[in-house]
């Protein structure tokens, strides 16, 4: 049965799922982020986007954009399916598969961010995924030094005291899932919201600051 | 626990109407009574409530529930004396609810406290050190372990000064009217609390009265250990005047210098830790 070595960090586990040696958890901690992933999956779910009312400068002059029905369809997709990576990396307890979900929503927001045809969107979009890209290099990278020099990717064995992870390989984890969503690589994100959709854009915030959320309890167990 | 969170609840909108008065006082005003925030409260949840017609209905109204559930989570954090991780991803989380508000309505001043929010995510960044400082005197992030510590060694306020002055900066940047709240800055209306009004505008309300309460709660908990209840709410009190005065002097800032100003807050104390994690230790 796995039991956490460390629970002065985010609490008594709460459930565990074994398979083989890759075990996948919950913490109180991390119940609580996958309840948060899980609410605003749902609400992707079942809202419809709003109608942004922009206010032509110069003049008194308003209007409200539109949101066609293909656009909406594949903005709600990817922010599904954003939703449903966040919730794999915040119960998962091995390190790859950690960050396999961490890069699978760097992808996904790209594509909530590329759903909508407006010049000033796109270009950040594209912004967006060569940070997204450059920043798999990090992510997989500590990946790759935590397997080369404790011979394991379980948070099971590296959460113990017995192993001890090089702080090169957490620091290219944080710069990792940073790039993959969080700020300082807003470059995108304040564009983003000239995008209208909001449920489906608030997944990309939701996606970011959960897997920052779960990369800090990671980086302290280990 | 429904008696803590109507506790936390009243006591956090007193606070709000304490907040108001001071910064009136100071400037010259007399300002409204006390219980105002509590009467706007009461008004808020009286008053004809629609959504407008461009809005997210769905998000319109979740967030304010999320709001609501998310600050009521972190009280019982703290009663149960849980995870300060856990306070923190909560903490982190009201960035969404900021956002959210913002953005689900369709308004261009929603919109704009929406993007500010977004800039202004540095306002998490002394909190992160804050929870790291804790954690290298304490060797756990266990309230019970930090209180039992604080018994044994003294008040963390001490030992770590630079933490405490980096979560009162995190306190700061949430008050009503602070340098740091370009969110809801006049120039953009209310920014992305503009649309929510009537019952929104109360559950908005309460839940930011009970996001001052858990803050000022957990800095004392954190920062002084545990005291008897009366001790703990006149420090908290002694502590939102002190935060009021700022309020009440300090301009609002734009919103590069308030990013500015608190990445060299995160900056600072990450120096103090590498000094006393890595160099003392």
């Amino acid at each position: 049965m796995f039991e956490l070595p460390v629970t002065t960090i985010e609490g008594p586990e709460i459930f565990v799922i074994e398979f083989g040696d890759i075990v996948n958890y919950f913490t109180v901690y991390t119940a609580a982020l996958f309840t948060f992933a899980l609410l605003f999956t749902i609400l992707v779910i079942i809202s419809r986007p709003e109608r942004q009312v922009d206010i032509a400068f110069g003049g008194d002059a308003f209007y409200t954009k539109d949101v066609t029905p293909a656009q909406m369809k594949f903005q709600r997709f990817m922010a599904l399916a954003c939703g449903l990576a966040t919730l794999g990396a915040m119960m998962s307890g091995d390190v790859f598969n950690f960050t396999l979900f961490t890069s699978m929503v760097g992808i996904t927001n790209i594509g909530i961010v590329a759903a909508y045809k407006y010049k000033h969107v796109l270009n950040a979009a594209f912004q967006y995924g060569i940070v997204a890209m450059i920043a798999t290099v990090p992510l997989f990278g500590s990946a790759a030094i935590i397997l080369a020099t404790t011979g394991t990717l379980s948070m099971w064995e590296l959460f113990g005291s017995t192993i001890a992870v090089p702080l090169i390989a957490k620091i290219f984890l944080v710069l990792g899932v940073m790039g993959e969503g969080m700020a300082p690589f807003y470059v995108a994100k304040a564009e983003i919201t000239r995008a209208p959709g909001a449920p489906y854009v608030l997944m990309i915030h939701v996606s970011s600051l959960l897997l920052f959320l779960r990369v800090v309890e990671i980086v302290i167990s280990m | 626990m429904i008696d803590y969170l109507i506790f936390g609840t009243i006591i956090g909108l007193l606070f709000h109407g304490i907040h108001r008065k001071v910064i009136a006082r100071i400037q010259g005003r007399p300002g409204p009574p006390i219980w105002q925030e509590i009467l706007h409260t009461l008004k808020f949840s009286f008053k004809q409530t629609w959504i407008p017609k461009t809005a997210s209905q769905t998000l319109f109204v979740w967030v304010v529930l999320v709001a609501i559930g998310i600050w009521s989570a972190a009280l019982i954090v703290l009663v149960t004396e849980g995870s300060i991780l856990l306070l923190f991803g909560i903490y982190m989380l009201h960035k969404i609810v900021e956002h959210g508000m913002g953005l689900s309505s369709g308004s261009p001043y929603g919109k704009f406290g929406a993007i500010r929010s977004v800039m202004s995510a540095a306002s998490e960044l002394p909190l992160f050190a804050t929870v790291g400082a804790i954690y290298l005197f304490t060797g756990s992030l266990l309230l019970t372990d930090i209180l039992a510590w604080q018994s044994a060694h003294g008040p963390l306020l001490i030992f770590a000064f630079p933490a405490a002055v980096a979560l009162y900066v995190v306190i700061l940047s949430k008050m009503h009217y602070s340098p740091f709240a370009i969110i809801e800055s006049k120039e953009i209306v209310s920014g992305n609390m503009t649309e929510h009004f009537g019952v929104w505008r109360a559950g908005l309300e309460v839940a930011f009265a009970l996001k001052t309460y858990v803050l000022l709660f957990a800095f004392v908990l954190l920062f002084l250990g545990p005291l008897p209840l009366w001790l703990v709410l006149a420090v908290m009190l002694l502590l939102l005047l002190s935060l009021s005065f700022i309020c009440a002097f300090c301009p609002m800032l734009s919103p590069y210098d308030t990013v500015t100003m608190q990445s060299l807050t995160m900056g600072i104390v990450a120096v103090y830790i590498v000094i006393v994690g890595v160099i003392l230790a």
